[in-house]
């Protein structure tokens, strides 16, 4: 199996007046092509850091981190926008749209910029209202932002990240400030994406939603405590009895 | 508490701070200067005479063999309230020299006064009135106030008969009475000893010496009359005339007040946005006061502290810039005149003042809308009222556009209130440029040339010496020997052509009551019937005649009317059958018919002899037989059409300086607010800039997005300045036509290349570049930034 992602004694440190935050502490972990990885840990562990270093949306301290063969830090800016751009799509806690764009047009934005899809803008449009029609949330495709439901505009977000047929897809707490049955819709849709063969990441601090995620890694003050491996989630039947062994390992850790 | 939170806001909120202090000192800055300006300009002229100590009439007189005539007359009249003499002596252009040769050119005796002997106050270039004067030194006024031919440093050397002296110039004199250039006897002020020395000569006292009267009376008519048993009278006018010299300087001075009312526009614009712009970006942490219970007053009340803190400290600062700022504006103008005005620091003050309360009541009533937000509304987008409204107006789907320009486009276009600022700002700026540009091109332009008077021809010769030589011959056939000898001279020399010249009559002309002297043009080798009229028809027989309208107001007649006209100690009647517009007498004049027998050698004065070539050449032939001219008449007055209307305005220079100046500004104005605008952007779109990042944005396209938003905004302001500039043109400059003299019948000289293209692409490379140049900030800008509101 390829290694999508592959971290080497990655740090971050912050420094908040003249005082040092180790936020990250040599921390080192892969991820195969076609996992679905989940990360937990208490508020404040640096789970979002962890993920905000590894996307290279943030610049790392010491250490390595190789991204579907890239070496990040090694990167110009530019070379480090065409990732983003083409080989990942990031979801973030709060749902961060251009405020005057309509729904549809945040989500193809990303494909609009790219250069795969250079002057073919109407294929572009097409592709956009089919993954929004196929995460239900067709309907909205000309609404503003302000104009739709928090699970809806998740929902929106995870659209734009998938426009690009990214490789790999973080997702900072995507279900975090949602209610039950908006979750589990966001949830389904990101386990579909792995079915299909997308590299998944997240931070979650909801065991249901770890539950469905075939790692998990547990994270405290900056060290991976531990790691479990669920295996592939396939039968909504197992769901249960894998929330149960999370739950207890959980506990081991903690939690 | 209040104070820890406002403390805090202060500091954390640095950048957004900081652009709405600066842009509170420009405000304050346009606002203080330009109100301060428009005061000093409207006391204008009558707060020079004033502060001069200007009288109701000046006779300048010389006296015939030592003997001083007008005393006499003066001290007995019965219209004379009071008076006073200032002595003086009379010098010519080529008694003056610098490095051993004549410098300067004019016609009317200079005249020089002593320090002690000065009966007006004169003003330095600082406004600082002239008490005294070291021996050896002199300030110079007049058409000798011009630092193309001296500056202050320079040494002149004066001889007159047989005396000379070397003098150090001191600087400029402000002189009241004969500071205009249009009034040729520019005036020298020198030290006792100095003056002194040369009225030792008994040849100057008897030969140059003379007075000026400085004359209040009770009526100026009768004094007028008396006045005229004077017989060595090289000047006699009252106050009023002599403030029409002044008008082309004013029209500047006046074209500068319209500058400083569109700079406090602009203030306006740029501090009702500010306010919105920095106000709506804490609407998040407004969300969070209200939502842990604080009332509406206070929070009202906190920003209401702020802004008022800001607001004092920028127009504070802004003051003290605004004493260099006007002084700059003005300097173009304000060197002849005495500009001011008593209550600089009073007013600066309250206008500073005064753009204080206009942020405070903006602050006031934008944060009405706190009351209306629930914590919830404010905390979600950060956004006012804004975000019920519709805001993508474009679709990036439906949209050929590349993504850029896109979304350049579409932010102009969905948040254009974000942006009426800088339309304001940009297109004032290219208007007030373009505006001055138009007026100033069609003061040189030879579309004006019929308000002179004078026909078209290819070449205008003035020569003061052969009209001097007709005015004091008794030959009545001598203009036409002069005239002949031109046209010969012309003809051997391979350019063969038609020579003509205007001459002016000073005539008596009555009707009914009413009886005043009126300038009369006539030329008797052209028809009346070729010049421009613009209601009535041309005189057609000698019985017929011509005015401006102000001489027919002032008459009360209409066309049709017979006024009285005394010729040759004859009174003769005459029809009124057409009304004309001139510069010539700042529109008070009028013109013959032809054949109307005036003797040539009563002529007062005359315009250029006129040449009009027989093979009617093309532009370019007509300058290189000019630059021949000038060689075999041994001149340099000789003008093509537009070089005649430049040099008989005279106030083109100066208002095409001004432009220059105005231009320049404008500029600095541009490049200044786009800089703090786009900080401004920058700032308030961290977070989108950073997803934009997030999703894979290079940097450089997110400024070429941005940088395209300032090139929409040109593209914009370039659209309505060209739309309105002709439009405005007229509105403006048709009144500083009139007080010229011309009220109709002049079109404008629009140059469209300059107006169009080369003004407003100044204007918008300068706001590009500095939006380019402020948009590299966004490299700094990091991707996970989105939560960072600063
Ligand atoms: N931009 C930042 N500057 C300084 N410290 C930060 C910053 N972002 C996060 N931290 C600190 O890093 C630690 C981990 O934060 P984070 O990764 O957001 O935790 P979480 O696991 O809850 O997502 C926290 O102690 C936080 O204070
Ligand atoms: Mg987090």
């Amino acid at each position: 199996m390829n290694k999508v992602i592959d971290v080497k004694d990655l740090c971050k440190t912050y420094v908040v007046n003249k005082k040092q935050n180790n936020v990250l502490r040599n921390v080192n972990f892969s991820v195969e092509e076609g996992e679905m990885v989940a990360i937990m840990g208490p508020s404040g562990s640096g789970k979002s850091t962890l993920l905000y270093t590894v996307s290279g949306m943030d610049k790392m301290t010491a250490g390595n981190v190789t991204f579907c063969g890239k070496e990040l830090e090694s990167l110009s800016d530019n070379e480090m926008a065409d990732v983003r751009l083409e080989d990942m799509g990031f979801i973030f806690q709060q749902m961060y749209m251009m405020k005057n764009l309509t729904i549809l047009d945040n989500i193809i934005l990303p494909a609009v910029k790219s250069k795969r899809n250079k002057g073919n803008r109407s294929a572009v449009e097409k592709k956009g209202r089919a993954l929004m029609k196929k995460l239900g949330i067709g309907e909205t495709a000309d609404n503003d932002i302000n104009e739709v439901s928090g699970g809806q505009l998740q929902r929106a977000c995870i659209c734009r990240s998938m426009i690009n047929d990214p490789k790999v897809i973080f997702a900072d707490e995507p279900t975090g400030a949602l209610n039950r049955t908006s979750s589990d819709e966001v949830m389904e849709e990101m386990v579909k994406l792995n079915n299909e063969g997308t590299t998944v990441m997240l931070v979650t601090h909801d065991a249901k939603v770890a539950a469905k995620c075939g790692r998990v890694l547990y994270i405290v003050d900056g060290n991976i405590r531990g790691e479990y491996k669920l295996g592939r989630f396939e039968r909504s039947e197992t769901l249960r009895d894998r929330e149960r062994q999370l739950n207890n390992w959980l506990m081991e850790m903690g939690w | 508490m209040f104070f820890r939170i406002l403390g805090k806001d202060l500091k954390r909120k640095r950048v957004m701070n900081v652009l709405l202090l600066l842009f509170v000192i420009l405000s304050a800055t346009f606002a203080s200067a330009s109100i301060n300006n428009m005061v000093s300009v409207y006391g204008g002229i009558d707060y020079f005479f004033d502060k001069a100590g200007m009288p109701d009439f000046i006779t300048l007189t010389m006296n015939s063999d030592g003997v001083n005539p007008t005393e006499d007359i003066v001290r007995n009249s019965v219209s004379v309230t009071s008076y006073q003499r200032e002595d003086l002596f009379f010098y010519n252009a080529k008694n003056l020299k610098k490095d051993g040769k004549v410098y300067v050119d004019f016609e009317n005796p200079g005249i020089v006064t002593s320090v002690s002997g000065a009966r007006l106050t004169y003003f330095n270039g600082d406004n600082e009135e002239i008490t005294e004067i070291s021996p050896g030194h002199v300030y110079l006024g007049g058409l000798l106030n011009d630092p193309e031919k001296v500056h202050p440093g320079d040494v002149i050397t004066l001889e007159l008969s047989g005396r000379s002296r070397e003098f150090i110039v001191d600087g400029y004199v402000k002189d009241a009475l004969f500071g205009s250039p249009f009034l040729g006897n520019p005036r020298m002020l020198m030290n006792d000893g100095d003056y002194d020395y040369f009225l030792s000569d008994e040849t100057i006292r008897s030969a140059s010496c003379g007075c000026a009267y400085y004359i209040n009376t009770d009526d100026g008519k009768a004094l007028k009359k008396e006045l005229t048993a004077v017989k060595n009278a090289l000047f006699g006018e009252s106050i009023s005339t002599i403030k029409i010299t002044y008008l082309l300087d004013m029209l500047t001075a006046v074209l500068m007040m319209v500058v400083g009312i569109c700079l406090i526009l602009i203030s306006f614009a740029m501090l009702s946005f500010t306010i919105k712009f920095t106000l709506n970006e804490d609407f998040r942490e407004i969300g969070v006061m209200k939502a842990v219970g604080l009332r509406n007053s206070s929070i009202r009340g906190l920003y209401l502290i702020k802004y008022l803190c800001i607001a004092c400290v920028g127009a504070v600062i802004g003051y003290a810039c605004s004493i260099p700022f006007a002084k700059l504006l003005l300097e173009s103008v304000s060197r002849r005149i005495l500009l001011g005005n008593d209550n600089y620091e009073l007013i600066g003050l309250i206008s500073a003042a005064a753009v204080v309360a206009v942020i405070v009541a903006f602050c006031y009533s934008c944060t009405k809308g706190i009351k209306k937000l629930s914590p919830v509304d404010a905390v979600r987008n950060g956004e006012t009222g804004e975000r019920f409204k519709k805001k993508s107006v474009l679709k990036l789907s439906k949209s050929r556009l590349p993504e850029n320009l896109f979304l350049a486009l579409n932010d102009v276009l969905s948040k254009p209130r974000q942006y009426v600022s800088m339309v304001v700002t940009f297109t004032m700026c290219i208007l007030l440029v373009t505006m001055l540009a138009n007026t100033s091109n069609t003061l040189m332009s030879e579309k004006l040339i019929f308000l002179f008077g004078t026909t078209e021809s290819d070449a205008y010769y003035n020569s003061t010496e052969k009209i001097m030589e007709t005015m004091g011959s008794d030959d009545p056939d001598i203009l036409d020997h002069i005239i002949e000898d031109i046209e010969k001279e012309l003809k051997d020399n391979g350019m063969p052509g038609k020579v003509h010249v205007e001459l002016m009559y000073t005539l008596p002309v009555e009707f009914g009551n009413e009886k005043m002297n009126v300038i009369m043009q006539q030329c008797k080798d052209t028809q009346a019937s070729e010049y421009k009229y613009i209601t009535g028809s041309a005189p057609m027989y000698a019985n017929e005649i011509a005015f401006t309208p102000q001489i027919i107001d002032e008459l009360g007649a209409r066309i049709g009317d017979r006024v009285l006209i005394e010729i040759n100690g004859e009174k003769r009647e005459f029809i009124i059958t057409a009304t004309m517009s001139s510069f010539n007498q700042v529109g008070k004049i009028g013109r013959l018919h032809e054949a109307v027998d005036v003797n040539v050698n009563d002529a007062s004065s005359a315009m250029a002899f006129q040449i009009d070539f027989d093979d009617d050449p093309d532009a370019e032939e007509i300058d290189a037989r000019i630059g021949r001219m000038k060689d075999i008449f041994d001149t340099d007055k000789i003008y093509n059409a537009a070089d005649f209307v430049n040099m008989s305005t005279g106030s083109a220079q100066t208002m095409s300086d001004a432009k220059d100046l105005v231009l320049l500004i404008a500029l600095i104005i541009a490049a200044l607010v786009t800089v703090l605008m786009e900080r401004s952007f920058i700032s308030k779109e961290t977070p989108e800039i950073a997803l934009m990042k997030a999703i894979g944005f290079k940097t450089r396209s997110i400024c070429a997005q941005h940088t395209l938003r300032f090139v929409v905004l040109t593209v914009i302001c370039t659209c309505i300045a060209s739309v309105l500039t002709v439009p405005l043109t007229r509105l403006i400059s048709d009144r500083v036509f009139a007080i010229m003299g011309a009220q109709s019948g002049f079109e404008y000289e629009i140059r469209p290349l300059e107006i169009f293209a080369i003004y407003p692409l100044a204007v918008a490379g300068v706001v590009i570049v500095s939006a380019l140049l402020t948009s590299l900030y966004i490299k700094s800008v990091r991707a996970d930034a989105m939560g960072n509101i600063e």
